[in-house]
This record gives C-alpha cells, sequence and structure tokens, in this order.
C-alpha cells in the first residue's frame, strides 16, 4: 500500500511540476484528486483490507491525498505569482479605472440633505427664473425698499412684463411657493442655484448654490432654531463645534439672527480660516416674519417657524478647504478628482 | 457708517473699551465691520505748539519753525506756511515713522535728521496725509489749541473710528446719537443728549419765510431756520477732525455745520444762500414739464415730472433730498443762510438718486425713512453749533410746515407670547428693562403691555418687532438648544426627485466626472454650434433669424435633427436675455448646456490626452409666452477622442458604440425599455454627419448622440475628435414603464450557437437583429453581437456581422437536434429576406 502511495506521489508531483496553465491543472486535478483517482480508489479498497491493516492503510491514504491537496495549492499559488514562481511586484500601479465623480458641490449638498433629514425636512426645488413678486415681494420686500439693496439683481428682459421677471437672487421665494400650497406642518430644505450681479472674485461669485430652511407649525421656536443649526454643524463639522448667534436684519424674518460657528481648523483659537477670531460665519436665519406668513394666507397669530440660509460653496470651501470659489464652476478635472 | 469713538464716548459716558463696545453693539444687532486706529502705526508724533518762526537763510520758500514738545525745543526746516507761532501742531521728531506722502503704495519711513539748505532740521511738523488721516497733503495739520504739549499724538486724536455695517430697518442707526441710544440701553448709561432745549420766541411762528407743501405724502415736513451774519470759513479743528474721521470733508463753517449735525443725529440738512431764493417762498413739489436745475455739480439737468424739487416763487431751487442747485450755493459771500430739514417721501428720494445715479449720504438717509419729529430738533442743534462755532447768528426755528402730524402707533402684545415665539422664558422685569432702555412707553393691563415706540423707532409697529427688542437687548446667548417636535409634513410641492440622484450616480459610474456649469451664457457661444458660414448671422444676432433657420432645417437636417431642434438643443429659439449683463460673455440664459461643455472639455483637454469624460445635469430655460421659462434637466455629455484600455499605457478611441452603451444604460436605468427604443441616423449641423443617432421611443425624442461636427469643433478650439451626448431626461422619465419587473427565465440549460453572416453594408443591424428575434421565436433567448468586420476576407459593400445565439425551452432541456432546428430557422430567414451568406 505505502509503496503504491509513494509512487503515486512522485509521479503525481512530477506531472505537476509540469501543469503550466489552467487546464493542465484541472487536468491534474481531475487525475489525482478526482472521484475515479487513484488515491480515491485506494481509500475506498481499505474497506475490503483486513481489520488490522485497515487503520493504517486509511491513515496512510488520506495523508497522501492531504498531500496531494497541499500539492496542488501551492503550485496554484506558484502559477499565479507568476510562471517563473518570481514574487508579483505589489507597487506597480493598477490599471486605469473609469470611474467618474460626483461635483464636490453635489456631494456637499447631498450631506446637507441627508444631514437634516432625520429632522424632518424634505428637499424641494423651485424655478431660478423667478417672478419679482416671489423673489422680493412675498417676502416682505416691496418695490422701492432700501433692503432691496441687500440683493444686487439680474433682471431679464421681457417686453409684455417688463420688471417683473428676473434670476432669483435666494432659494427664498421657494418658501412662499411651498406655503401657498400646503397647510402646516411645513418642515422643507430647497437647495439651488441663485444669481447675484456681482463682479466674480476669489469670494464672490455672480452664480452659486443655496440652501434655505423653512419649518412652519404652532409651537416652533427660535429656541428649536437654535438647537437645529447647532445639530447642523456639529453634523457636518464635528461633535465639538459650538454656535453662537447674534441679532442682525432679513426682511423675511424677525427676529434675525446670524449664526456663527466655532473654527473648525483652530478649534477656535483663531487661525487664517477664521480670520482669527476663532469663529466663522455660516448662515443667517430668524423667525418667519409674521407679514410673510400672513401673505401665504397663514394666520400669524397661530403659525409660527424658522428659516435659514447658507452658502453651499462657503460650506464646501470650509469642508475642503478651497479658497476660490470660483473653482468649483471651473470643472477642472484635477481639481474634480481631488475632491471625489 | 463710521462712528469716532470719542464722539459716542461723548455721547454714553461709556468707559468700556472699543472692543468691548464693538461686540456688544455687533452681538445686538449693529454689526461692526472694522475699528480704524487712526494712531495705530504712529510712533513718537506728539503734540507740539510752534514757539518761534525764523526765515531760512538760503531759501525763501522755507521757514525754520523751533517746536516746543514740553521737555525741549528742536528747530526743524519747513516749506508749508499756514501755521503760527503758538499753533499746537502735530510733531515728528527724528526716529518717528510716517507714511510716506509720494509714494504710491502705503510705506512707513523712519524720518531721519536732514540737511536741507545748509540748516539741519530735526523733526518734521505732519500733515494729514503723512499722518494716514486723509489724502490731503495741502499744510500742517493744525491741532486744537486745548490738545496737551507733549501728548501722544494718538491720544490727542481720539484714535479709534468704528465702521459699522448697518441694516436697511434702522435709519436712526445712521447716527452718532442713534448707535449712542443703542450702546447706553446695553450699557445701562444715560445719553446725554446734544439737543438743546427750545428758544422761547423762535417757534416757527414767524413770516420771515413762507413754506408750501403741495402733497403731504411725499413731504411730511418741512422746517427752516435762518442764520444772519454769516461767517464763511474753515470750521475749528474739533469740527473737522470728527467730519474726516466719519469720512466727510470738512468744506466751510457752514456745511460743516450741517454734515456735523447729519452724522450726529441722522438728518440730513440743506443750507440756501438766502438772498438767492427768490420771493421769500420755499416750496416742495414734483417738477413741472420742462423745467430744469443747474446741480452743484455743475450739470444742467432737465427734471421729469416724478422728481421732487425744492422750489423758490420762480422755480426749482433744488432736488430734494439728492442735491442742491448751484445758484442758491452758500459761498464765501453769503451773509444770510436758509437751513432746511425736511422729512421726505422715502421711494420718491430713492427712485430719484437711482434714477440720476446720485447717492449721497443725505439721500441714503432720506430712503430708509425719517422720523418727521427730528426736522426741528436738528436745526436747533445746527444753529447751536453754527454759534459755537462763530459762524453765524441765527433763529431755532423760523418756519415748520408739518400738515398731518402722526405719532407711532402702539403695539399691544401678551407677555406669555414672547417665551411662545422665542422658546426661552423672560422675566417680566427684565422685559420692562429692556424696553425702558430703549426708550419705549410701556403701560401694563394684566398680562398685556402696550409698548410705544419712541418717535425715532418708526421700524417697531408688531409684536415680532417688540419681541426682538426684548431678545437682543437681554442677548441672544440666553436661547437655549431645542429640537422642533411635531407632526411631520406631507409630500411636499416640487419635492426633489431622487432619480436626478441616480442620474449623477450612473454617469461617474460610467466614467464621467460631474460638471456645475454656468447657467449664464452667450448667444456667441451657443452660435458656435453650428458651422460658421450656415447661418451667415450678424455678430449682434449670431443665432441668426426665423428665415435663416427655416432654411437649415430644410437643408441640414433630417427628421431626427428637425426633432432635436424642436426641444433638445433648440439654438434657433430666442433664449431669455438679461437686462443687466455682466458681460457680452454671459448675456443669455443658455438653451442648451453643450457650448459651455465643450469648452470645459477643451479647457481639460490642455493638461490630459484621454479620459475627458465629462457631463453637466442643470436646467436649460426655454422661454414661454406670458409665463415663467421651463427649466428642463437636460443632461449634457462631452468625451475626447481617446479613452484607457486594459492596461497602464493603452488607450482606445471613442466610437459612436461607446456612446451608444452609455445611453442605453441611462434609459435602461430610468426604466425604458431599451428595445423598443429606435436609434435612427441623426442628421444636425452640430453632429458630423455619418456619425450621429437620435434615440426615440413611442415617437418622442429622448437623447442624441454622436461625433461632434469637424467645424463646430474647431469653432471650440479643439484639436481632436470630440463626442456629445444629449438627453432630455424629463422625456426619458415620462417614457419611464416604473420599477423593472422581474421575468423569470428557463431553469433548463441553454443551447448556444454561434452565427456570422455577410450582408449588404446598408443593411443595419437592427434589421439583422429584428429577423433574429422574430425567425428565432420561441426557443430564442438572446441574439448578442460580438463582431463586425468590413474588409479584404469580404467582398466589397458587404459587411460581417457575428452573433451568439442562445436557445433554451422553458419546460425541458432541449436536445441538439431541436436547437439545430430552430437556429436553422434563423439562417433560413436571414438567407431568404436578406440575402445572407454564412460566414466560416
Ligand atoms: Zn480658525
Amino acid at each position: 500500500m505505502q509503496e503504491r502511495l509513494d509512487a503515486l506521489l512522485s509521479a503525481a508531483r512530477t506531472e505537476l511540476a509540469a501543469a503550466a496553465d489552467d487546464g493542465a491543472m484541472e487536468q491534474w486535478r481531475v487525475t489525482h484528486l478526482g472521484r475515479r483517482s487513484e488515491v480515491t480508489g485506494l481509500l475506498r479498497s481499505v474497506g475490503s483490507l483486513p481489520r488490522e491493516e485497515r487503520r493504517a492503510a486509511g491513515q496512510a491514504a488520506n495523508a497522501a491525498r492531504r498531500e496531494l491537496e497541499e500539492a496542488f495549492e501551492t503550485r496554484q499559488s506558484e502559477l499565479r505569482r507568476g510562471a517563473d514562481g518570481a514574487q508579483a511586484d505589489v507597487t506597480m500601479p493598477g490599471y486605469p479605472v473609469r470611474l467618474g465623480s460626483l461635483h464636490p458641490l453635489t456631494r456637499t449638498l447631498r450631506e446637507i440633505r441627508r444631514v437634516l433629514a432625520p429632522l424632518g425636512f424634505r428637499a424641494v426645488s423651485g424655478p431660478e427664473v423667478e417672478w419679482d413678486r416671489y423673489n422680493f415681494e412675498l417676502l416682505n420686500i416691496p418695490a422701492d425698499h432700501p433692503a432691496r439693496d441687500m440683493w444686487d439683481t439680474f433682471h431679464i428682459h421681457d417686453k409684455a412684463r417688463p420688471g417683473e421677471l428676473l434670476l432669483r437672487t435666494h432659494t427664498s421665494p421657494v418658501q412662499a411657493r411651498v406655503m401657498e400650497q400646503i397647510q402646516p406642518p411645513v418642515r422643507v430644505i430647497v437647495p439651488g442655484k441663485v444669481y447675484r450681479y456681482e463682479d466674480r472674485d476669489a469670494s464672490h461669485e455672480a452664480e452659486f448654490m443655496q440652501v434655505e430652511g423653512l419649518a412652519i407649525d404652532k409651537h416652533i421656536t427660535m429656541a428649536d432654531l437654535r438647537g437645529t443649526l447647532t445639530y447642523f454643524v456639529r453634523a457636518m463639522f464635528g461633535p465639538d463645534r459650538e454656535l453662537r448667534i447674534r441679532a442682525s436684519y432679513f426682511p423675511f424674518t424677525e427676529p434675525s439672527a446670524e449664526a456663527e460657528m466655532s473654527c473648525h481648523a483652530c478649534d477656535g483659537d483663531g487661525c487664517p480660516v477664521c480670520g482669527g477670531t476663532g469663529w466663522i460665519e455660516i448662515l443667517g436665519s430668524g423667525m418667519v416674519h409674521p407679514k410673510v406668513l400672513a401673505d401665504v394666507g397663514y394666520d400669524p397669530d397661530v403659525y409660527q417657524g424658522f428659516a435659514f440660509g447658507m452658502g453651499v460653496e462657503r460650506i464646501a470651501m470650509l469642508k475642503y478647504g478651497v479658497t476660490d470659489i470660483r473653482s468649483f464652476y471651473r470643472n477642472d478635472l484635477r481639481f474634480l478628482r481631488q475632491l471625489r | 457708517m463710521r462712528v469716532p469713538f470719542e464722539w459716542l464716548r461723548e455721547l454714553t459716558g461709556i468707559e468700556a473699551s472699543v472692543d468691548d463696545v464693538a461686540t456688544r453693539l455687533t452681538n445686538a444687532g449693529f454689526e461692526v465691520g472694522a475699528i480704524h486706529r487712526a494712531g495705530e502705526h504712529w510712533d513718537r508724533i506728539v503734540v507740539g505748539e510752534v514757539a518761534r518762526i525764523d526765515p531760512h537763510p538760503n531759501a525763501d520758500r522755507l521757514n525754520l519753525p523751533t517746536v516746543n514738545t514740553g521737555s525741549e525745543e528742536i528747530q526743524v526746516v519747513c516749506g508749508a506756511w499756514n501755521f503760527e507761532v503758538g499753533d499746537r501742531i502735530a510733531f515728528a521728531p527724528a526716529g518717528a515713522r510716517l507714511w510716506d506722502p509720494y509714494a504710491d503704495e502705503p510705506v512707513l519711513k523712519e524720518l531721519k535728521p536732514t540737511r536741507i539748505r545748509g540748516v539741519v532740521s530735526r523733526g518734521m511738523l505732519c500733515s494729514t496725509k503723512e499722518l494716514g488721516i486723509s489724502d490731503d497733503h495741502e499744510g500742517i495739520l493744525v491741532l486744537d489749541p486745548d490738545a496737551p504739549l507733549g501728548q501722544p499724538l494718538a491720544e490727542a486724536l481720539g484714535g479709534e473710528v468704528v465702521e459699522f455695517e448697518l441694516k436697511a430697518n434702522r435709519p436712526d442707526a445712521l447716527s452718532v446719537l442713534g448707535i449712542a441710544r443703542e450702546a447706553a440701553a446695553l450699557y445701562g448709561t444715560e445719553v446725554r443728549s446734544p439737543i438743546p432745549e427750545a428758544r422761547p420766541n423762535e417757534d416757527g411762528a414767524s413770516e420771515s419765510v413762507v413754506l408750501g407743501i403741495d402733497d403731504a405724502a411725499l413731504c411730511a415736513r418741512y422746517s427752516a431756520a435762518l442764520v444772519h451774519d454769516v461767517k464763511v470759513g474753515e470750521s475749528p479743528a474739533r469740527i473737522r477732525d470728527r467730519l474726516e474721521q466719519a469720512g466727510v470733508r470738512p468744506i466751510s463753517t457752514i456745511v460743516d455745520a450741517t454734515n456735523y449735525v447729519m452724522l450726529e443725529l441722522g438728518q440730513p440738512l440743506h443750507a440756501f444762500d438766502c438772498e438767492t431764493v427768490r420771493g421769500g417762498y420755499i416750496g416742495v413739489r414734483t417738477a413741472r414739464p420742462g423745467e430744469r436745475l443747474v446741480t452743484l455739480d455743475g450739470q444742467d439737468r432737465e427734471l421729469t415730472p416724478e422728481t421732487l424739487c425744492i422750489v423758490d416763487a420762480e422755480g426749482p431751487v433744488a432736488l430734494a433730498g439728492v442735491m442742491g442747485g448751484l445758484d442758491t450755493e452758500v459761498t464765501d459771500a453769503t451773509s444770510t443762510v436758509l437751513l432746511e430739514s425736511a422729512t421726505f417721501d422715502p421711494i420718491s428720494i430713492r427712485r430719484t438718486a437711482h434714477r440720476l445715479n446720485l447717492r449721497s449720504e443725505a439721500s441714503r438717509r432720506f430712503e430708509k425713512g425719517l422720523p418727521p419729529e427730528l426736522t426741528v430738533l436738528a436745526l436747533r442743534r445746527c444753529v447751536q453749533v453754527i454759534e459755537e462755532i462763530g459762524a453765524g447768528r441765527g433763529e431755532f426755528l423760523t418756519a415748520d410746515a408739518y400738515p398731518a402730524p402722526s405719532d407711532p402707533e402702539p403695539v399691544s402684545l401678551a407677555f406669555d407670547r414672547i417665551e411662545r415665539l422665542m422658546g426661552v422664558a423672560y422675566d417680566r422685569s427684565e422685559v420692562r428693562q429692556a424696553l425702558s432702555a430703549l426708550e419705549f412707553g410701556l403701560e401694563e393691563d394684566g398680562d398685556e403691555l402696550r409698548v410705544t415706540p419712541p418717535f425715532w423707532r418708526r421700524d417697531v409697529t408688531a409684536p415680532a418687532d417688540v419681541i426682538e427688542e426684548v431678545a437682543r437687548l437681554v442677548g441672544y446667548e440666553r436661547i437655549p438648544d431645542t429640537l422642533p417636535t411635531g407632526q411631520v409634513m406631507d409630500l411636499a410641492p416640487g419635492e426633489i426627485d431622487e432619480r436626478d440622484d441616480e442620474v449623477r450616480d450612473v454617469m461617474a459610474g460610467l466614467g464621467f466626472a460631474e460638471c456645475v456649469t454656468y447657467a449664464l451664457t452667450s448667444e456667441a457661444r451657443m452660435a458656435r454650434l453650428v458651422p460658421p458660414d450656415l447661418l451667415d448671422a450678424p455678430p449682434d444676432a449670431p443665432l441668426g433669424d426665423a428665415d435663416a433657420w427655416a432654411e437649415v432645417r430644410e437643408t441640414a437636417m433630417n427628421d431626427a435633427g428637425r426633432s432635436l431642434t424642436d426641444r433638445l438643443l433648440p439654438l434657433d429659439r430666442e433664449p431669455l436675455r438679461l437686462r443687466n449683463p455682466l458681460s457680452m460673455e454671459e448675456n443669455a440664459l443658455r438653451l442648451t448646456g453643450l457650448g459651455t461643455m465643450l469648452e470645459t472639455l477643451r479647457a481639460n483637454r490642455r493638461h490630459a490626452d484621454r479620459d475627458l469624460l465629462l457631463f453637466d445635469y442643470q436646467p436649460a430655460f426655454l422661454a414661454r409666452d406670458g409665463d415663467l421659462p421651463e427649466e428642463p434637466n437636460f443632461l449634457t455629455a462631452v468625451i475626447g477622442e481617446r479613452v484607457s484600455a486594459d492596461r497602464w499605457n493603452e488607450t482606445g478611441t471613442v466610437e459612436l458604440p461607446f456612446v451608444r452603451g452609455v445611453v442605453d444604460e441611462l434609459v435602461a436605468r430610468s426604466g425604458v425599455p431599451t428595445d423598443q427604443a429606435s436609434h435612427d441616423d441623426l442628421q444636425h449641423p452640430t453632429f458630423a454627419a455619418g456619425a450621429a443617432a437620435a434615440v426615440t421611443y413611442k415617437g418622442h425624442l429622448l437623447a442624441a448622440y454622436g461625433e461632434v461636427d469637424a467645424e463646430v469643433a474647431a469653432a471650440f478650439d479643439l484639436d481632436e475628435r470630440a463626442w456629445a451626448l444629449l438627453v432630455d431626461m424629463p422625456a426619458v422619465r415620462a417614457a419611464s414603464a416604473g420599477a423593472p419587473s422581474f421575468s423569470a427565465w428557463s431553469e433548463y440549460p441553454s443551447a448556444l450557437r454561434d452565427l456570422a453572416i455577410v450582408v449588404d453594408a446598408e443593411v443595419t443591424q437592427a434589421e439583422v437583429q429584428d429577423i433574429i428575434q422574430r425567425a428565432g421565436r420561441p426557443l430564442l433567448q438572446s441574439a448578442r453581437l460580438f463582431d463586425e468586420y468590413r474588409g479584404q476576407q469580404i467582398p466589397a459593400g458587404k459587411r460581417s456581422l457575428a452573433y451568439a445565439l442562445s436557445y433554451a425551452a422553458p419546460d425541458r432541456t432541449l436536445t441538439d437536434k431541436q436547437a439545430d432546428r430552430a437556429h436553422n430557422r434563423v439562417v433560413r430567414a436571414l438567407q431568404h429576406r436578406l440575402g445572407a451568406e454564412l460566414r466560416g
């Protein structure tokens, strides 16, 4: 028995060393380890041996089988490493993978949506070309109001209705559009492109993205606004962020608040990112003005709520360390690949 | 608004530092943009006194003042003459650092002892320019005679100027007094009002000036005061310093006094030379047809009928609230001045100032709406200032027209409303204290609070306004963090379609980099999408006219091309144009993103030779009559000529099927049955002839793709072939069958048969596929094309197509014979219908 096994092993090893491709390997496996292989036959025949020989013969046949299996594995991995058995150079670069990328603004917008979704905010959109009525009047900014100076506006040529069509200067008109159509509770965010008649430089764009938030119900308070913003900056910029708000003015909120977060780059110690102050202005916000509520048909004695708005590029610049807002619109693949 | 900090201190008695005051005001909504410290760079510059002036022995235009600094006397050489013995001046001894007045950039230079025409100068008397206070380089800065000798100049001039970035809702804050009121309320000090008490018999009842207001809606109040024995000259240093620090150029006594009071109280004043006002009459009305006025800037202006004017007995003498007239200007010869202090309609002033592009410190204040109560207070203060500086002797109020007096309306609210809005409780005592500190009148009736704003706070009209005042003054840091509770909302209108996210994900997965491009573009950029000579359009209307396009549609397009032009690439439409573009490079909203994307391709081509796969998924803007434009999300993708292949440096060339693979995947993922979408030859001037296709489904165009026409590519400066893909995603959505539905496959083994045929080159793959599918029924599961060949091994005018066919039955394993029978039916059909020959 043992002699037969030794002969078999030696022959199998010789054949295995000569097997150089997947086909030969498979053939070897079928011949030496398959159902009709010699070693399997020997194992089967163990039962017919005299009782006292069975144990030793069974062990020997099994050991031979294991040996064959191990030899097969070893040869297989040798072949995979290279025909000559040399170690592959693992420092070779991978073949080019043609996988594209999402724009950093898309990624930032998605993150904002993802962060606010658990608080019940649904994302809605609205038109970029707007009526003066939605962009200004329904937001408590009547014609000839000095607050209009806060938004330098692109106007659209329209012979039929001169002066009424414009490029929206903020995403806030969508607030009015949503409230006109549904009764509270309202909880939406509005991402989208906005436009300002403004010369471009490293920190100003004529076209940029905003996200607006709006929550209206019977008892939504300024504390809820503050809590939501704190939650937001911590979700976006880390759990150690502190939020502070201070009084401000927007025609469509009263009271109004400017929100700042402790600088994520220096933890509030002061650095170039925060201009040495330790704080970064991040968004404007406030309690929706009763006039705005009344103008869309809500009873301001019953309903109240908050609104906030932020620049998406600004958030992305802070997150990715981008210093020139125009980079987002140049679409240089080197930029897009870096921030993929 | 720039406020000298010492002025603010004078009106409030606050002793806190400028930084502390700036922080607290900022938190309360009076945002400080910057703190300018005038003396920041001054080093060793002190108050000196001119002790003696000797002539220079060698130069007539120079003199030799000796300056007493309190501790020593130093002789210098000086070229200015505007000072006398005894004047206090800003003195820089040798070793001090000064701005170089002759450098283009601000540069600090150390002063060294120098010999000038034989005499050593050991210091310098400074001008405001050298000190960096203003650009005025004429003459030496002469200080207040009370400035203490030897005191560092920074201290003598008061130092800090606080620059506020004020909001549109607070006209009262455009004054030192307004900011002082706010600061005093925050620090709990008393405001020290600079306004003097009224004088008896100067109550506006005089008949020396007659006032007439045509329309009280355009001018709520007009008050006037006469000043006699006027002396026009230079104002004292105290006035000039404050004006300069506040950013107003000192001119002469009377004008300086009016500007000073405007800065201090927020009420713009205007001074007329009384002798030039005809008929002892001042009126306020809109201009009459044909009326003209030469304004202070020397311009002769024709007045439009909506322009609000100040008139005398004969005609216009000033543009109300915007600019005075040249004829009535105060001059050195003026002996009597009529001071105007009025409340004009904010809208009228704003329109006039915008129309004439004459926005001034005065118009900015009128635009925000000033309280009529202020006119008489400002006159009193102005007359007082004029008398103090010895520039005349006046009446506090000579005439006053106030046709419809009104007081601020009280606002009522329940105490608990504050907590309801803010989400935090305030003690009633806190509420009272905050509102009283801001000088609001308070009445309480149980739980109700009745608040009467002071006359300067007409912006407070509703409970929310009152609540904001309380919250602001107590401080926003009191507000805690809570999260909104309550019901979840219904589905919102205009909800963002998550399938848009998937479109981006699919494109990124297919190797494309997402771009976000500008919606603003130029007509010229869009016009470059057709070959230049095709439209022969003039440069001012590069997209051509209707006739030209009618011809292009007829001659350069097939049905697919016309259908593409109808919507997805609507270059023959009028784009929405901007009335006020930033430049002609972005004067219109895009009809298609393709032009911008080809430019982006070109820009990236400069630093990459392969794998330029870019897409943009943003709206196009299609005008609609009388309505907002349609803003469909069109997908625009562009592809450069070469893409990476298997190994490191191998590349393949993009061909039409490459782009089709992308389209099919995108369309299939959107739920459109790809086998039912048809791809047809596309003839359109943007695309290369014979290398473009249009995708339609049930007669609707979903997409177009192909190689960009060589002339068009050249127009975008591309040096290689480019491919483009346009997808009308809204149309794809409309064609979608919704969620994909499952269909079972045979559990039995498939029989595989390959098939290679030679057919006429004109026979399309779709025709072959169609015949295979029909003839293979019901056993044929799929027929996958795996090769196409044209060339030497087959006759000219023919091509070879090779397919892998798979046959299976749903209920049994096919025998070889059964599979062969099915396959032979397919072969015979191809032979019969197409005259196909089997190959190999
Ligand atoms: Zn920092």
